[in-house]
């Protein structure tokens, strides 16, 4: 669909004098326009910040100073490495717990009946609420914010599993069926495979969700992470820039997981559930 | 995109999650956790976490914890940073810091709840206010009718501190409108105008004036001298079963403390380390609230006194803060705390790293 804006963009370049259409790798305007919203961002920031005369919220120059700043002091790196490893833990668990667990609950009735109550129950309740409990259970360690990312993520991943159970074509079972499969190999070869797509989609979003709670989490005395960079920025007065740094530094990371699990939808056993959207 | 079998995705998937995890868990350790930096020293003795805030009512935790690290190269407890009241509280409770240092009134009002909690010792003496804003028509007690005044809790001293000014100008606190903040928020609520005034502890109140824009409508000092705000409190099971190792804090407490008023140049050379190793907030501020005026908090007369107490318990029962059932000798075990007068100050020499 972007065909016209492509031929549009490769008219106007030096090199393409020859009626040859761009390579099908780079899509100029795709990494323009992006590019170009951002700087538009920046632009409406840094002004709505020199116009509204504020000395507290910083400019976009001031956050890229606090970057340095932090990556100077060896900071940055280290922060973001406490971040991901919890968000990785948590989610590595909820994806072990949710999706074997969806399933089940998606394939039997009587155990969807049983505990779908107790999982919307617990569901909407935030994360913030979880902390004194967290606390209480796991101390001011790494695993009180690990488990604050697991609950975030866990429940997600679980409705989706068994939600995508309930909507898979009746057709591949019944056949699976014919060709005697036992049990287990109907859920790991079938119901699985089958299901696979709509449990990548919600992968892609459960990983949002336990990347958003960071801060959350890391609101327990943990004393690394981008989440305690902010909170701790608070605590030093009017470094703000810090504070924004921590939330651009959250955004960016966010993006990079987000395409990295985009690159699962690649794979021909999960394409093929896409492919009467695109 | 090239066709790939099942197991191709499953194997880039497992490899990936395993590497993943194993790398960032590394890292973690490594740079964080300091797992792979060699053994901790001392590890036959019994160590324990205290929960402190960064705020100078706990100053001692980390002088005293600094001091030790530089004289014997390791400290006989962990200084663990909080940001807020509730979960300094709930790591109490759940005997991840078998010590803290905490608001006074929380203590009781915990050992009233049947909480296993005695105050051995106090943190500081005065070091509160109230700010306003410069630009503001708030000039006397009087003029707080009707306005927003934000408080760091409910268990808070401050409160009891407003209530007792009201009080004694026919006022209570239902003729305030008090709203819970925690006390780093409270410059930027008051530069916002978001409330018409603050009452914490330091150095968040300093950092309105240092700041330009805050003014002072009272100190502690001032209006309740000798002020407690903040105690340090230990599990009745530590005292039972490490009695050498508490009576070993409370005594490194004390000399920190007036290690910390002998001497202005102690006081700034506190601000420069503690801000920049614990506090994590500009140096300038902490020299501020340390020196203009020096009085403005004292780390000296801080054996835990009946009369004080049982002031803050008539205060806090008439707010409805305390039950009233819990009284000293429940709540405080004076045992481990040294005299004043036989307190010796930290012989420690500072020298800038």
């Amino acid at each position: 669909m972007n065909a016209p804006l492509e031929s549009t963009v490769v008219k106007t370049t030096a090199e393409s004098t020859r009626p040859v259409p761009a390579r099908p790798g780079i899509d100029w305007l795709r990494a323009l326009l992006p590019c170009g919203v951002a700087a538009l961002f920046l632009l409406i920031w840094d002004l709505s910040v020199r116009f509204s005369g504020s000395d507290l919220f910083p400019k976009p120059i001031e956050v890229a100073r606090a970057i340095v700043e932090l990556i100077q002091h060896g900071l940055l790196v280290k922060y973001v490495v406490a971040s991901l490893f919890r968000v990785s833990w948590g989610f590595a668990l909820a994806t072990l717990i949710g999706i074997p667990f969806g399933l089940v609950l998606g394939w039997y009735t009587r155990a969807a009946q049983a505990f779908n109550p107790l999982i919307q129950i617990f569901r909407p309740i935030s994360p913030i609420a979880w902390i004194p409990v967290a606390i209480l259970w796991f101390g001011v360690s790494d695993a009180a914010p690990i488990f604050l990312i697991f609950l975030a993520s866990v429940f997600p991943i679980t409705v989706s599993a068994m939600a995508a159970v309930r909507n898979m074509q009746p057709v591949y079972v019944r056949a699976a069926k014919n060709f005697g499969l036992s049990e287990w190999e109907l859920f790991s070869q079938v119901i699985f495979r089958a299901c696979l797509p709509q449990i990548i989609t919600s992968l892609r979003i459960a990983l949002g969700i336990a990347w958003l709670v960071v801060v959350a989490a890391e609101m327990i005395a943990v004393n690394s992470g981008l989440g305690y960079l902010i909170i701790d920025a608070r605590n030093a007065g009017k470094r703000y820039d810090l504070v924004v740094a921590g939330m651009l530094m959250i955004g960016l990371i966010g993006l990079g997981l987000d395409m990295l699990v985009r690159k699962l939808e690649n794979f021909d056993e999960v394409r093929w559930g896409y492919a009467n959207r695109s | 995109m090239t066709a790939a079998p099942f197991f191709s995705l499953r194997r880039t998937v497992m490899t990936f999650a395993v590497v993943w995890l194993l790398s960032v868990s590394l890292l973690h350790g490594w740079m964080n956790l300091h797992l792979f930096t060699g053994s901790q020293g001392g590890r036959a003795q019994y160590r324990f976490r205290i929960g402190f805030l960064p705020v100078t009512c706990h100053l001692t935790c980390p002088v005293t914890d600094f001091i030790n690290r530089q004289q014997t190269g390791t400290s006989i407890f962990d200084p663990v940073r909080f940001n807020a009241w509730p979960e300094l509280k709930e790591a109490y409770l759940s005997g991840y810091t078998p010590a803290t240092f905490i608001l006074a009134p929380m203590a009781i009002a915990l050992r009233e709840q049947g909480v296993k909690i005695k105050i051995v010792y106090l943190g500081h003496r005065d070091g509160s206010a109230l700010m306003v804003r410069k630009d503001s028509s708030i000039h006397t007690i009087d003029d707080l009718r009707g306005k927003t005044i934000a408080i760091p809790g409910r268990y808070a001293n401050q409160r009891l501190l407003l209530y007792r000014e009201l009080k004694a100008r026919g006022m209570t606190l239902s003729d305030v409108n008090l709203v819970e903040m925690p006390p780093p928020d409270m410059p930027t609520a008051l530069y916002a105008k978001a409330v018409d005034a603050v009452s914490s502890g330091e150095p968040f109140m300093g950092q309105t004036e240092l700041d330009g824009y805050g003014r002072c409508l009272y100190q502690a000092k001032d209006v309740w001298p000798g002020f407690i705000s903040c105690v340090l409190a230990v599990n009745e099971d530590m005292i039972k079963k490490h009695r050498p190792q508490v009576q070993e804090l409370v005594d490194g407490i004390a000399k920190s403390g007036k290690w910390l008023d002998t001497g202005m140049d102690h006081r700034m050379e506190a601000a420069q380390f503690v801000s920049t190793l614990y506090y994590n907030q500009n140096p300038r501020l902490l020299a501020y609230v340390l020196s203009k005026p020096p009085d403005r908090v004292k780390y000296t007369d801080l054996k835990p006194n009946r009369a004080n107490f049982e002031e803050i318990e008539m205060l806090g029962k008439e707010v409805g803060m305390l039950k009233g059932t819990a009284h000293f000798d429940d709540y405080v075990d004076t045992s481990f705390a040294p005299d004043d007068d036989k307190v010796v100050a930290q012989d420690f020499e500072y020298k800038t790293q």
